[in-house]
């Protein structure tokens, strides 16, 4: 069992995803950055699916009422235990009593830390990922206490050569409504930075506007990396807790690779888009 | 009708015809059609109100090769239509679940038991499910009914609230915050997670609303075990 003893800003368990049921309005949810959530599970033998400790921004102090071994990925919070500094892309192995403190990013907006073994909840519509309305909690708070499948691995073959970057270009294809934009918006918005907004597993806004008094659409089908256009002109790009559907025009689609790299950039960062096919 | 390639693992199907009944019917024909041809590839099926969005498995088949597949599916109307349900939702129109419908009913110069009449006398189409998880999207409402949302979202709205927008009537399967004009409330669960499917209906059934007591309405909000009837048609 792992016990919080401060949740950090939003701390939440994740696996890949909750599918199949988009068809009665349940989002997706899972990892923001799928690829080092992946890799997190991956280090210490998990499959890449595995429900682990997704944390953004501000990470938490847990103590752990047993042994365990993990593994950190995606950005770097310099994590300590019991005040050393860890290493991450690697194995570690902790004892009962041991203090985790993950801090403040110093890169990327989120970081992974997966248990060999996994978390042990239960599994709602074939997922254990948190989601409000579907999971009784959804993010962790202080003296929640965190219980983890047992598992006796100790040997870890898998030597991660991964170094965490972010890009500042995203990867997008042309979404349903493209043809409504105009010519100077399709300049702006192939040439011009955009800079990164309020956002949240939900969504990423930007500060900047395009075309203002694009007509909503009737409401229609949307998926994590769809980029909205509001009729008031702001870029919407969906993330992993979006919505099933909406009614504004689908001008973009983020590719996954680029929908990983968004979930590690922060507010006040910029970034351009680049039309791929 | 045209195919989309939406992103790498996914291809929207959207038809250009008008919204009715029928078109409902043909898009609920063309996922049952996909979800048995393509069972091993199909992530998810999505269907709105004119389109179908169907997500796949791009480990087990490329997005171009998927793309021609669905393309060859023979699509219309079928003379074997699918068997959809019509199901009995009870609701509540006392002013004590109706927080909006006496200012509504007089925005429309109706009486309040007008406004009532007009919304059960019709059978509506699930059009599809989106916003929150069971959240229905009914249509079309009367003419008469016809609203713009409410200016200022309301900020809690109780599970199982009725609503007004647009040409369409909906139903809040949990409290939320929401822009439609509420009209009446229904006790019975509409997404229930102690279900493999945890809504009883999906996009393509039919929702007839059943007025009901005030009384009826809190002896059914006390038995959880209570589920529509429903008829098929």
């Amino acid at each position: 069992m792992i016990k919080v003893i401060d949740p950090g800003l939003y701390s939440s368990i994740q696996d890949n995803g909750r599918f199949g049921y988009r068809n009665i309005g349940v989002p997706y949810s899972g990892f923001m950055d799928n690829e080092s959530a992946g890799l997190a599970n991956k280090i210490i033998g998990n499959k890449e699916s595995e429900s682990l400790i997704e944390i953004t921004l501000m990470g938490p102090t847990l103590l752990f009422n047993n042994d365990y071994t993990l593994s950190i990925t995606g950005g770097d919070f310099s994590s300590l235990i019991n005040n050393d500094k860890i290493e991450m892309y690697k194995p570690i192995h902790v004892k009962l009593g041991d203090t985790l403190k993950i801090n403040h990013t110093k890169s990327g907006a989120r970081c992974y830390l997966a248990i060999s073994g996994g978390i042990d909840i239960k599994s709602i519509l074939g997922s254990k990922s948190s989601f409000k309305g579907i999971t009784s909690s959804y993010f962790l708070k202080k003296g929640d206490e965190i219980k983890i499948i047992n598992n006796n691995k100790s040997n870890f073959s898998f030597d991660c050569k991964s170094v965490f970057k972010t890009d500042s270009v995203l990867h997008v294809s042309k979404g349903p409504e493209f043809c409504m934009l105009k010519k100077d918006s399709l300049d702006i918005l192939f040439n011009k930075k955009f800079t990164i907004g309020v956002n949240n597993r939900m969504g990423y806004n930007f500060n900047e506007k395009l075309q203002v008094g694009l007509k909503s659409i009737i409401s229609s089908p949307v998926l994590p990396g769809t980029i909205q256009l509001t009729p008031s002109g702001n870029i919407i790009v969906l993330h992993r807790d979006c919505q099933t559907s909406g009614g504004y025009n689908r001008i973009l689609q983020l590719n996954e690779k680029s929908l990983n790299n968004l979930s590690q950039l922060k507010n006040g960062d910029k970034i351009k888009f680049k039309l791929i096919n | 009708m045209k195919y989309f390639i939406y992103s790498s693992n996914s291809i929207l199907i959207t038809y250009n015809s008008d919204i009715n009944s029928d078109l409902i019917q043909v898009l609920s024909s063309l996922k049952s059609k996909l979800e048995i041809d393509f069972e091993e590839y199909l992530i998810d099926t999505v269907q709105s109100i004119n389109s179908l969005l169907v997500v796949f498995d791009s480990n087990k088949i490329s997005v171009d090769d998927f793309y021609i597949k669905v393309k060859s599916i023979k699509t219309g109307k079928t003379k074997n239509k699918l068997k959809s349900k019509i199901w009995e939702v009870p609701v509540c129109y006392d002013p004590s679940y109706a927080s909006d419908l006496e200012e509504f009913s007089k925005s429309k110069n109706l009486s309040k038991q007008d406004v009532i009449k007009i919304h059960k006398s019709k059978v509506y189409d699930i059009m599809s499910m989106g916003f929150l998880p069971g959240f229905m999207y009914l249509g079309n409402t009367d003419n008469k009914l016809y609203c713009e949302r409410k200016p200022r979202p309301s900020l809690n709205i109780k599970k199982g609230s009725i609503g007004l927008a647009l040409n369409q009537t909906c139903i809040y399967p949990q409290d939320s915050p929401g822009g439609w004009h509420i009209i009446g409330s229904s006790p019975i669960n509409f997404f229930d997670l102690n279900y493999k499917s945890p809504c009883f209906a999906k996009p393509g059934d039919k929702i007839k609303f059943i007025e009901i007591s005030k009384s009826r309405y809190e002896s059914i909000k006390n038995n959880k075990s209570i589920k529509p009837n429903f008829q098929t048609i």
